[in-house]
């Protein structure tokens, strides 16, 4: 850990996700290597790194959302409040519902606005007709979409626009109350204005929620993250070459890998 | 409640494929089990004798074969032409719609349809009677959709940048349709006329009022008047009164091989999609 | 000259389709002009005494069609999930193709399958409705169930995969299960393709002649009495196609009115899978647009 990196609070010292030595490989290829990272509560997280790195891949593995690709096999430990989730008898769904993920390209589904927001929540759990209402409109207030939309409630999501769109899906996820939000360049698709709102968002959200973010913006990273872990590829697989807190890997990186890729990428 | 749900979904939907693949496996097994005793060298060469208790299919093959090419030589170059008219020469996506609209809507119609059309027009009208010729034409039209419309998929798969090198070039529509297009649909016309063949071979209807007829007839010697034997109407025929248990073995034996020639042709196509299905999600 | 080839061969084809479709309409003439809308709506059809009401086999094809799409929807459509949602992408290959493959079984073949397997089977099975014998409309509508499942069960295959392994994703990513995110979010989202092959699959089934020919019993008028009744079901019957495929089309030919009623069913025939056919087509395709 990086000299000026400030330790995180004495209350919230053990970590709430930790990958150990994780591994991942498809049809015998790596295509990750014994990644070691720790997010600590109220944290946004950062993963940077050229493309084709793994990222995405380590991203799906904290919420096992690569169970749903044949063929990828996992190795190594991945702990969620220091219980493995890959343990035999844990369940992936419970887990995605508490570690929940915003995609790069936003999904919404084809219905309207308020049964997209309620999709997940109505369905994990009971939910009755009198308190959903009330849980839209937190859950959009929390997207900071509810004033643009609360007049529509009931017309076709796909009406949206792409910035509106993906802060609908983050309102989806936020309804369901997760504990951890995995986001994987959940602004590469907007435009500049919807870019700088989800930001603010991510900043107001990470009071109550954890973030993990994967961004190919090094300026973005620079914004909003606290920490950082770069992944490039070194022998054939992703690897995590440097980890620790923004400013250490940003101002003064270590790794000849990160100096490379912050001299490519524009800030 | 919820797990319920996961584990119910995953048991029925398993369940009805099991039904689905093992139940016709199981007719094919039944097919196989009851014909395989009369498969034999003279089943094959040898022709009909007492009405189907004794003798072979020969004749059958034969003219079920002479059906299958002429149905062939009729279809190709029409459906040759229709699909070349759809990716080439229309202009408008709205024309070209309404033609691949006429093709599906040919793709839905009956066969005994298309039976009946040969025979008056073929059969009365020309006063062929009945003949090889008119089966044949008939089937190469109940078979025109399958192959042109497999045909038209091959060409839309045609790298853009193969036709703009051409046109590059200073080739004209005519030119890039030999010089590229054809050739590089020439896989997936095989494809699809092994496909369309597959279905006529097993087809009754179509020939049953225009070309066939049950016994007495070898290799047709003229346009009029010259019908041929053909494998499914001599099962279509013996079926309707198969008590006689000599009989009942050799219609078996027919029906095998007829599921046999139309496996086959089935699979021969098969190599040709698989490609065509790598190229499309390769 | 290339051009005005493909144009000579396609207007020659689409011709002999437009000729088909004009011979019949035009050779059918005397019999509407005979009966009038009683060719349609008429329970009785004796040719000898120029009586022709089409009602029974209309009635015939339309309720064996029915009853193969009651039996082998809910089946296929199962196995249509089993494939597309279930099923490992290194299965999936094989398994269509095994399927496909089954579906090119000739119908004569199928027919023959009917006579040896379902006749007796039905005979006995509902021996206390006291039939006459195996070949009813029942029998005809069972065999055609298992004729038209590997087309449900392809083409809705395909529906269901159209729809993109984005929706799936986020679903699966709420923490909904995978039979959720089928019955939500797939399901809703393939339902015109499905629908598409429902009736692309019943156009299948009003359309196939020879296998019910040999199973149905070809018992003219019979109509149930009164219309709700499900008894016919365990009578003889007949159909548009298998009136089309007897010896009556090969007798009419001399007699103008009985030729055109024969014509007439094939024109109604035509109007009806033809219709279902463009229904099945748009339906499907407004799906992907």
């Amino acid at each position: 850990m990086a000299e000026c990196c400030p330790n995180p609070e004495p209350s919230t010292r053990a970590p709430l996700i930790e990958a150990i030595g994780l591994s991942v490989h498809a049809a015998g290829r790596p295509i990750l290597r014994d990644v070691s990272l720790a997010v600590h509560r109220s944290q946004v997280f950062g993963l940077i790194g050229p493309s084709g790195a793994g990222k995405t891949t380590l991203l799906r593995s904290l919420n096992r959302l690569n169970d749903l690709i044949p063929g990828l096999r996992v190795s190594g430990e991945v702990t969620l409040h220091g219980a493995s989730i890959y343990a035999s008898g844990t369940d992936p769904n419970a887990l995605r519902a508490r570690v929940g993920m915003l995609f790069q390209q936003p999904v919404v589904f084809p219905t309207s606005i308020e049964e997209n927001v309620l999709f997940g929540a109505k369905r994990l759990r009971h939910l009755p007709r009198s308190e959903r209402p009330a849980l839209t409109e937190h859950a959009l207030r929390e997207a900071a979409l509810w004033d643009e939309v609360k007049d529509r409630l009931r017309t076709p999501a796909s009406a949206l626009s792409v910035g509106q769109q993906q802060r609908l899906c983050l309102a989806r996820v936020l309804a369901v109350r997760p504990e951890v939000i995995l986001m994987d360049e959940p602004t590469s698709a907007l435009d500049p204005r919807s870019t700088q709102a989800i930001e603010e968002l991510i900043l107001r959200l990470k009071a109550v929620h954890t973030i993990v973010i994967v961004t190919h913006n090094v300026a973005q990273a620079r914004r909003i993250t606290d920490w950082i872990a770069c992944v490039c590829v070194r022998d054939g697989a992703g690897e995590v070459v440097e980890s620790a807190c923004c400013d250490a890997v940003l101002g003064d990186p270590q790794c000849r890998e990160v100096l490379d890729y912050l001299a490519q990428v524009p800030a | 409640m919820r797990k319920l749900t996961d584990v119910g979904v995953a048991i029925v939907a398993g369940c009805c494929a099991l039904i689905s693949v093992g139940l016709l496996v199981g007719l094919v097994a039944v097919i196989a089990a009851r014909g395989a005793p009369a498969l034999s060298w003279s089943f094959f060469t040898g022709q009909i004798r007492l009405v189907g208790a004794a003798g072979g299919i020969f004749w059958n093959l034969v003219g079920t074969l002479i059906l299958l090419v002429t149905a062939c030589a009729a279809c190709t170059p029409l459906a040759v032409g229709i699909a070349l008219l759809e990716r080439v020469w229309l202009t408008g996506e709205r024309r070209r719609s309404w033609l691949r609209t006429a093709l599906y809507a040919m793709n839905g119609l009956p066969s005994v349809l298309f039976g009946l059309f040969g025979f008056i027009l073929f059969v009365q009208w020309l006063g062929w009677g009945k003949s090889w010729l008119a089966g044949g034409l008939v089937l190469a039209l109940s078979m025109l959709p399958t192959v042109t419309l497999a045909l038209i998929e091959r060409l839309r798969a045609i790298p853009a940048r193969y036709v703009e090198a051409a046109a590059a070039a200073g080739l004209n529509r005519a030119q890039i349709v030999w010089a590229v297009l054809l050739p590089q649909a020439r896989g997936g016309l095989i494809t699809g006329t092994l496909l369309g063949l597959a279905r006529a071979a097993g087809e009754t209807a179509p020939i049953m009022f225009t070309a066939t007829i049950f016994a007495g007839a070898t290799f047709p010697t003229a346009i009029r008047d010259s019908p041929v034997l053909s494998l499914p109407y001599h099962i279509f025929i013996l079926a309707q009164d198969s008590f006689d248990p000599a009989v009942g073995t050799r219609l078996w034996g027919a029906a095998l091989v007829l599921l046999g020639l139309v496996f086959s042709l089935s699979l021969l196509a098969l190599p040709g999609r698989l490609k065509q299905h790598e190229e499309a999600h390769g | 000259m290339t051009r005005a080839l493909s144009w000579f061969l396609s207007l020659l084809a689409l011709g002999a389709l437009g000729l088909m479709l004009g011979i019949f309409t035009w050779q059918s003439g005397p019999v509407w002009q005979a009966e009038g809308i009683g060719y349609l709506t008429g329970g009785r059809w004796f040719f000898r005494q120029h009586q022709f009401g089409a009602l029974p086999m209309i009635y015939g094809s339309v309720v064996v069609s029915l009853v193969a799409l009651f039996l082998a929807a809910p089946i296929g459509l199962g196995a249509a999930v089993f494939t597309a949602e279930y099923l490992p992408p290194r299965a999936r290959m094989p398994v269509k193709t095994l399927i496909e493959l089954l579906a090119g079984i000739p119908s004569v073949v199928y027919g023959l399958l009917g006579i040896l397997l379902l006749r007796d089977w039905v005979y006995e099975r509902f021996a206390r409705f006291d039939p006459l014998s195996g070949d009813t409309l029942l029998t005809a509508g069972v065999l055609l169930a298992v004729m038209i499942l590997p087309t449900i069960v392809t083409l809705g295959d395909d529906a269901l995969r159209a729809v993109p392994a984005a929706q799936r994703r986020a679903a699966r990513a709420l923490g909904l299960l995978r039979a959720e995110s089928i019955l939500h979010v797939v399901l809703p989202q393939a339902r015109r393709g499905l629908g598409a092959a429902l009736l692309l699959a019943t156009g299948r089934a009003l359309g196939e002649t020879v296998a019910v020919f040999l199973v149905v019993g070809r018992q003219d008028n019979n109509l149930p009495s009164p219309w709700y009744s499900l008894r016919p079901l365990l009578e003889s019957g007949q159909m548009l196609t298998t009136k089309l495929g007897g010896a009556e089309t090969h007798i009419a030919w001399s007699d103008p009115v009985h030729w055109a009623a024969i014509v007439g069913l094939g024109l109604i025939l035509l109007a009806l899978t033809g219709a279902l056919a463009l229904f099945g087509a748009a339906f499907g395709r407004r799906s992907d647009a």
